[in-house]
């Protein structure tokens, strides 16, 4: 079995040295670390880690900016936030910047290595309202987002089944588990959670839409 | 002989990773950790660690309290706080209640574990500045106002031996006077008797 490989970024040596220590008898392979935001995305770019594990509050351009960087140029990389902040504003910039996980550090080390697991299984892991069970709830799989976005945008059932080349059958499924993973009851709710949340762009709506 | 320390920070990941790491270094031994002011005082008086490791930000018993009754619970441990920011005035009221000194958390592995064994032997540490027990007390009293004469007297020294750790002090501190070593006394809360 290949190991993880993960890029760690953290201006606070110590603790950074400490993650690395915990991530190494977990047999995750740290390959590289990064003291601040210019240095994680030369890390990024020079070693492609399956993780970049990146703390916000980094000197010399700040964590966000970096995601955001790393998402558009090397989207293979899955970027987990690792912050003292606990809070909804930091989790919904964290993802609309590309994070695929946010872990808080009073959170123990067991988290963070089941949220670096899942997320290279394809979760997005971006708990709301903190602690373990909301992100069982919460965590959506790329199929779901991908539904979800053409919900947001006011498509059809019919329509999304054709563009996802699955059946109906199927948008519906995901529809309903959509609703349940977000605790709604209506469409339209499920667009404004979502939207609130920040799992979801809302821009124009696309030509041909009839409201 | 490794240094028994105990590691003190409320946050989870920051203290397993730490506890991970310096079980991995020989000139350290972990004893014990805790999530908390109170938990930490606990610790010291059952453990008697010879350094504890304590972030200042905690919620619960603050630090500074923390700190003061540590001091009280277990006499002989020395207490490093590891430091988020480089702040003057979170450094000298540590130090002012009895705190070895300050490591900031930006600060290379092989620095913390020069910290913690300067503490253990007793030494006073800020960032860049590292004083002997002995020129602690003595800066100490000159702070307080106290002449060489005087000092010598109450530690029963050669008056020569002061006027030597006023030149250490004045080298290390980066001053010429008498009245800047006064200045970085208080600056540090030596002038306190502690």
């Amino acid at each position: 079995m290949t190991e993880i490989r993960v890029v760690l970024a953290d201006d606070h040596t110590i603790v950074r040295k400490g993650i690395s220590a915990l991530l190494r008898a977990a047999a995750i392979d740290v390959v590289g670390e990064a003291g601040d935001g210019r240095e994680l995305v030369r890390c990024v770019r020079d070693l492609r880690p399956d993780v970049a594990l990146v703390d916000l509050s980094m000197p010399r351009l700040d964590g966000l900016e970096a995601v955001r960087r790393i998402a558009r140029r090397h989207p293979e990389t899955r970027v987990v936030i690792v912050s003292v902040f606990d809070d909804a504003e930091y989790r919904i910039c964290a993802q609309r910047a590309g994070a695929w996980g946010y872990v808080r550090k009073d959170e123990a080390s067991d988290r963070l290595i089941d949220v670096i697991r899942r997320v290279m299984s394809g979760e997005v892991c971006l708990p709301v309202d903190g602690g373990a069970e909301e992100t069982q709830l919460d965590a959506l799989t790329p199929r779901e987002r991908e539904v979800l976005q053409l919900i947001a945008e006011g498509r059809k059932n019919a329509e999304i089944a054709q563009m996802m080349n699955r059946s109906v059958h199927t948008v519906r499924n995901h529809r309903a588990r959509l609703m349940r993973k977000l605790g709604v009851r209506s469409g339209s709710d499920l667009v404004r959670v979502s939207a609130e949340r920040g799992l979801i762009r809302l821009g124009a709506p696309p030509k041909g839409l009839t409201t | 002989m490794p240094v028994k320390i105990a590691i003190v920070d409320d946050h989870a990941l920051v203290r397993e990773g730490l506890n991970q790491f310096l079980n991995g270094r020989p000139e350290v031994e972990v004893v014990g950790t805790a999530a908390d002011g109170r938990s930490a005082v606990e610790l010291a008086g059952r453990l008697r660690p010879d350094v504890i490791l304590l972030d200042m930000a905690m919620p619960g018993l603050d630090g500074l309290s923390a700190i003061s009754q540590i001091r009280q619970s277990a006499p002989s441990t020395r207490i490093l706080i590891l430091s988020m920011y480089d702040d003057p005035e979170h450094t000298r009221a540590a130090i002012e209640r009895g705190a070895s000194g300050l490591v900031s958390k930006a600060s290379p592995p092989d620095e913390l574990i020069a910290a913690i064994e300067a503490a253990a032997a007793g030494e006073t540490l800020v960032p860049g500045v590292r004083l002997s027990p002995r020129e602690r007390e003595v800066l100490g009293r000159i702070a307080r106002g106290e002449g060489n004469a005087e000092i010598a007297a109450v530690l029963s020294i050669r008056l020569k031996t002061v006027e030597g750790y006023c030149g250490s002090l004045m080298r290390k501190l980066d001053t010429h006077t008498r009245a800047g070593l006064v200045a970085h006394g208080r600056r540090l809360g030596l002038d306190c008797p502690n």
